[in-house]
């Protein structure tokens, strides 16, 4: 709302909040440039899109469909291990990848109904419900692992089109990368641009309004919450594929990043609403920070810390940009 | 059993005096007084909006005036905080005071006022147990365990414990605003004599009522409450009930109701005996195309279930609805709207618009599928669609992208209006559809009804407010109790008897004839 400001000193410093995201990821990005030599290669750059980007931009685009519904889900990592063990089990038995693939996808979709079933059919809160979900998950990998051992593939019975995933490449950029880049613009698309997209939106807003607008409310949130699982459920297959072992309970590292990239995307929107664009930028941030860090030799426990100072100013600025433009 | 005529101010245990109270920019209170004699039940009435509540609160301590004064007791107060009018000795009897359901009957009687044993920390439980079972059997013959949960009582046992709990502190003036209006008929009678015994021991009522019946069973003396003062104040001994309604009524702004002459079509919508458990009962009424329809009632009298029923928000328990000769079945708000039915609802609000969603992105959400091509919304179509109605419906917005929290009341209205417009309903159900609005955009409001009507649409329109009924409608159905009890022809009715419909007066005077 730039036109709102009569004074333009006032003007330029909502248009610097309102970009805070975009100008803390160009600062964050020069400083490291700066100080760590290495950061700015080619093969640099390619490894934080590829180790540190990807993984986490498919989980928090997941996570972005549960904040916009105005949920959550803790249990995305659930979703993860379900598909990861699925997809390692079915391989280990001798299935063709193709099906093992669908096996691991169809794992992932099976927390997600557990979750739409709690919200949706129950009417547990989603932050209570996915909560429990992931403590039921977590017992449950216990016990299918006899203690949480990880599920190994023997090295030399590697079917090759498992690898594929994770280590193949699709016109010489990356397989991992191009499955991201694919759900990226899949997801923007079906935020912004459908119907159930609005509806998702709308219900984060003020859900009451969206059943009183004769919008079947409860198929619309157990929708969101099986596509959530869905994308996660991708992410669990590169993992394993690009590991080529089960690790239960492991999907859970992703948590923490994905809801913060989620709310840091927010202050992308004028009206802090959850958004792709601004999800995506969020976990480029993030990616670029622990890669940062990694290379100027800073000890890897101030990780945290720096990401969390991250999250405080950038949902700062962004917070008060808001309060700034409801009063103008 | 006249009121004494003695008018001696020495006699008047409350006596509100020019009472000025504003909120932003509406006039609540413009001068009202009260005067309460000790020992007699007063009544105070008005319609919607006359400043009834705004006046008990500032008795209560919970608004303060902008001018006028209080005396309680011969003791001029400037502010009054609502321990202070307690410790005054004036206690509150109100419906929406909610005690809360998880604690205990003796909990919620001694809250705040615990008894201790007698130089220790601890409750002195056997006390509590004796005085309040000492209080509910001496009044209301009834034995209420103290361990009973306040959540496990029926409205009218709460209202007992309400009572009690004000009785534990020997009161001098009991304060019942609408207290029957969640209580079945012998519920309410036990009230009415529980209320003259308290009376004939002295302590002074005072009675708010929508009722006009209960006024004139009940009380010695009326105040009358219009636009914010006060009009009457009346012995009820010689007062009938229609006389009060008359009094009530405001009858200068007979311009605000734009009306167009439609000729009614064929029948659009047709309700045979519905019912919905103990909220209403045997429910018959067609609405045909082109015509605005009007329901009112007191809370509690049916109405607005039937509305809440008619777009799938409530299950009826026996009859059937018909729309346009087919006889359907919604469970459901998605079951209704694909009827072409729509809702704007009270609670403009929370459910009605969406604050900070756009003008747009509300004006479409009921009709996304018509904005859909291959799956994608087209935005530019969307938008198209908005601006139309935004243009159509006078909407006042800086921009189609606004959102809808910036916008007054009234503009709030009209986008929950357009939503359905835009989904091109049939049957729309107008809930209190002018509450919060200001009066240049009611106008526009009810202009717009009149264009549904037009259009060959068919409208229903709940509302309190009588004048407003009879100036938009063809008809007018009132509901007493859970039952139609009476329809006018609008243009043949006055005001008041409607009002005596409402309060059940009527009642009274078949009961007297």
């Amino acid at each position: 709302m730039p036109a709102q400001s009569s004074h333009p000193v006032a003007a330029v410093l909502r248009g610097f909040a309102r970009y805070a995201l975009v100008a803390a990821f160009a600062g964050v990005f020069a400083i490291f440039a700066a100080i760590a030599p290495s950061f700015l290669s080619g093969a640099n750059l390619l490894s934080v899109l590829v180790n540190n980007f990807t993984l986490l931009a498919i989980v928090a685009i997941a996570m972005t469909f549960a904040v916009s519904a105005g949920g959550i889900d803790l249990s995305v990592g659930t979703a993860i291990d379900f598909s990861s063990f699925a997809f390692v089990s079915l391989v280990l038995a001798g299935q063709p990848v193709p099906l093992a693939i669908l096996g691991g996808l169809a794992g992932g979709i099976l927390v997600g109904l557990f979750n739409a079933l709690l919200i949706s059919g129950i009417g547990i809160s989603p932050f209570l419900a996915t909560l429990g979900t992931l403590f039921v998950g977590r017992s449950a990998q216990q016990l299918l692992t006899n203690g949480g051992n990880p599920v190994y593939l023997p090295p030399s019975g590697i079917p090759e089109a498992f690898r594929l995933l994770g280590h193949g490449t699709i016109a010489g950029v990356p397989a991992p990368l191009v499955i991201a880049f694919g759900i990226i613009v899949v997801a923007w698309l079906i935020l912004a641009r459908t119907r159930f997209g609005r509806v998702n939106l709308a219900t984060g807003i003020q859900a009451s309004v969206v059943r009183y607008s004769g919008l079947a409310l409860p198929r619309y949130t157990a929708a969101t919450y099986v596509l959530v699982s869905l994308i996660a459920a991708v992410a669990g297959l590169i993992v394993t594929s690009t590991v080529t072992v089960y690790i239960p309970s492991s999907g859970n590292a992703f948590l923490l990043n994905a809801i913060g990239a989620t709310f840091i995307g927010t202050t992308l929107d004028p009206n802090g609403r959850p958004n792709i664009p601004g999800t995506v930028l969020g976990v480029l941030l993030l990616s670029i920070v622990a890669n940062g860090l990694l290379l100027s030799g800073l000890n890897f426990y101030w990780q945290q810390v720096a990401t969390g100072l991250l999250i405080f100013t950038v949902l700062a600025i962004g917070f008060a940009n808001r309060k700034a433009g409801a009063r103008a | 059993m006249a009121a004494p005529v003695n008018v001696d101010q020495e006699d008047e245990i409350v006596r509100l005096s020019g009472i000025v109270k504003r909120f932003g920019g509406a006039q609540a209170l413009s001068g009202a007084s009260l005067a309460v004699k000790r020992g007699t039940v007063h009544g105070l009435v008005g319609q919607n909006g006359a400043g009834k509540s705004t006046l008990i609160k500032l008795l209560a301590g919970l608004h303060q005036a902008d001018e006028g004064q209080i005396e309680i007791d011969g003791i001029a107060y400037g502010a009054l905080t609502p321990p202070q009018v307690e410790h005054l000795g004036i206690h509150f009897i109100h419906q929406d005071r909610l005690l809360v359901p998880t604690f205990t009957v003796g909990e919620a009687l001694f809250l705040g006022r615990e008894p201790r044993i007698a130089g220790t920390p601890f409750l002195d439980r056997k006390l509590m147990r004796q005085k309040s079972a000492e209080i509910l059997d001496r009044y209301f013959g009834l034995r209420l365990p103290n361990s009973a949960l306040i959540g496990d009582l029926t409205a009218a046992e709460k209202q007992i414990v309400q009572i009690t709990r004000a009785l534990l502190d020997g009161p001098k003036v009991l304060v019942f605003d609408e207290p029957t209006a969640a209580l079945v008929r012998r519920e309410a009678e036990l009230l009415f004599g529980l209320i003259r015994r308290l009376r004939d021991e002295g302590i002074t009522i005072h009675y708010i009522s929508h009722y006009l019946s209960e006024i004139v069973d009940l009380c010695d003396t009326v105040t009358v409450l219009r636009n914010g003062r006060d009009v009457a104040t009346l012995p009820v001994v010689g007062t009938s009930a229609k006389d009060i309604g008359t009094l009530m009524v405001n009858r200068d702004i007979a311009e605000l109701y734009p009306k167009p002459q439609v000729s009614l079509g064929e029948p659009l919508l047709q309700l045979d005996r519905l019912a919905l458990a103990d909220r209403y009962a045997d429910v018959s009424l067609t609405l045909h195309k082109g015509e605005v329809l009007g329901l009112t009632g007191l809370l509690g009298s049916g109405a607005k279930e039937l509305v809440r029923t008619l777009f799938g928000l409530e299950s009826p328990t026996a009859g059937t609805v018909t729309i346009h000769g087919e006889t359907v079945l919604c469970p459901n708000p998605a079951a209704a709207t694909a009827k072409r039915l729509a809702l704007v609802p009270e609670d403009r609000r929370r459910d009605g618009v969406a604050l900070d969603l756009s003008v747009t992105e509300n004006i479409t959400l009921a009709s996304l599928d018509r904005f859909s091509r291959a799956g994608l919304l087209d935005r530019a179509v969307e938008k198209r669609q908005a601006s139309a109605l935004i243009e159509r419906l006078q909407i006042k917005t800086d921009s189609a992208d606004a959102l809808v929290r910036t916008l007054s009341g009234g503009n709030q209205q009209k986008v929950a209006i357009a939503k359905w417009l835009s989904r091109q309903s049939e049957i729309y159900l107008l809930d209190e559809p002018s509450v919060g609005v200001d009066i240049a955009a009611k106008v526009e409001i009810y202009t717009l009804i009149g264009e549904l009507a037009e259009r060959g649409a068919g409208v229903i329109v709940l509302s309190s407010d009588i004048e407003e009924l009879l100036g938009i409608t063809d008809r007018v159905l009132v509901f007493f109790r859970g039952k139609i009890s009476r329809d006018f022809i609008s243009a043949e009715t006055r005001p008041e008897q409607i009002l005596a419909e409402v309060t059940g007066a009527n009642e009274t005077l078949r009961h007297a004839g």
